[in-house]
């Protein structure tokens, strides 16, 4: 799953462990979802978007939906 | 160098650290009295009923403590360690089953000596410890 989390993430001027450590989870786990190596679970997408003030579908692509579009 | 890094689980927020430990005091708490019970009992050192449940109490309780330690574990643990825990688990529990299976067969036809339970027990922890490391560095 494709997302923007690394560009909102830098426009803030948080780093990795910054955003880890409001989202309540490990460093790495920011890392692997910034790469799509790690789909987060819909708790932690609801908790991101809230964070950032913004719907999930504009942070997070659905990459079928957008191969069935 | 990601080896080593999966190995120490490097970047687990404290609380987890914390509730790993605590399992793996566990862990080690219930294999030495394993061992020291195995001890007693081939010196014939067990013969009095007493002695044989209260190492017995003393073993269980410890296993269950371990598992109650490792359940609190996976539900404070960060959501993604959680699945590399979860996906260790079930590749070796398959492991395990599969080759149960597969050496009763050789077992039954008399090929092989019969199955010993530690053998197994050694390739459930092996089978977890690699697919914890496999996991930790696929995710990196």
């Amino acid at each position: 799953m494709k997302n923007r989390l690394k560009v909102l993430r830098a426009e803030r001027d948080w780093t990795q462990a910054d955003l880890a450590e409001k989202l309540e989870v490990s460093r790495q786990t920011i890392n692997a979802i910034e790469k799509g190596k790690y789909d987060p679970s819909l708790p932690l997408a609801f908790k991101v978007a809230r964070l950032f003030e913004m719907p999930i579908e504009a942070i997070f692509e659905d990459e079928t939906e957008v191969a069935i579009n | 160098m990601k080896i080593i890094e999966a190995i120490c689980a490097k970047g687990l927020p404290k609380r987890d650290l914390k509730n790993a430990n605590r399992v793996n005091l566990c862990a080690l708490l219930w294999a030495l009295t394993l061992m020291i019970s195995t001890y007693l009992s081939e010196n014939e050192l067990l013969g009095n009923g007493l002695l044989i449940t209260l190492v017995f109490c003393i073993h269980t309780i410890i296993g269950i403590a371990m598992l109650v330690a490792y359940r609190h574990f996976l539900v404070q643990l960060d959501e993604m360690e959680r699945k590399v825990q979860l996906d260790a688990l079930a590749l070796s529990v398959g492991v395990a089953i599969i080759s149960f299976s597969s050496y009763s067969i050789l077992e039954n036809s008399a090929i092989v000596p019969p199955l010993k339970a530690a053998y197994l027990i050694v390739l459930i922890t092996l089978t977890y410890i690699v697919g914890i490391i496999k996991g930790r560095i696929s995710y990196r």
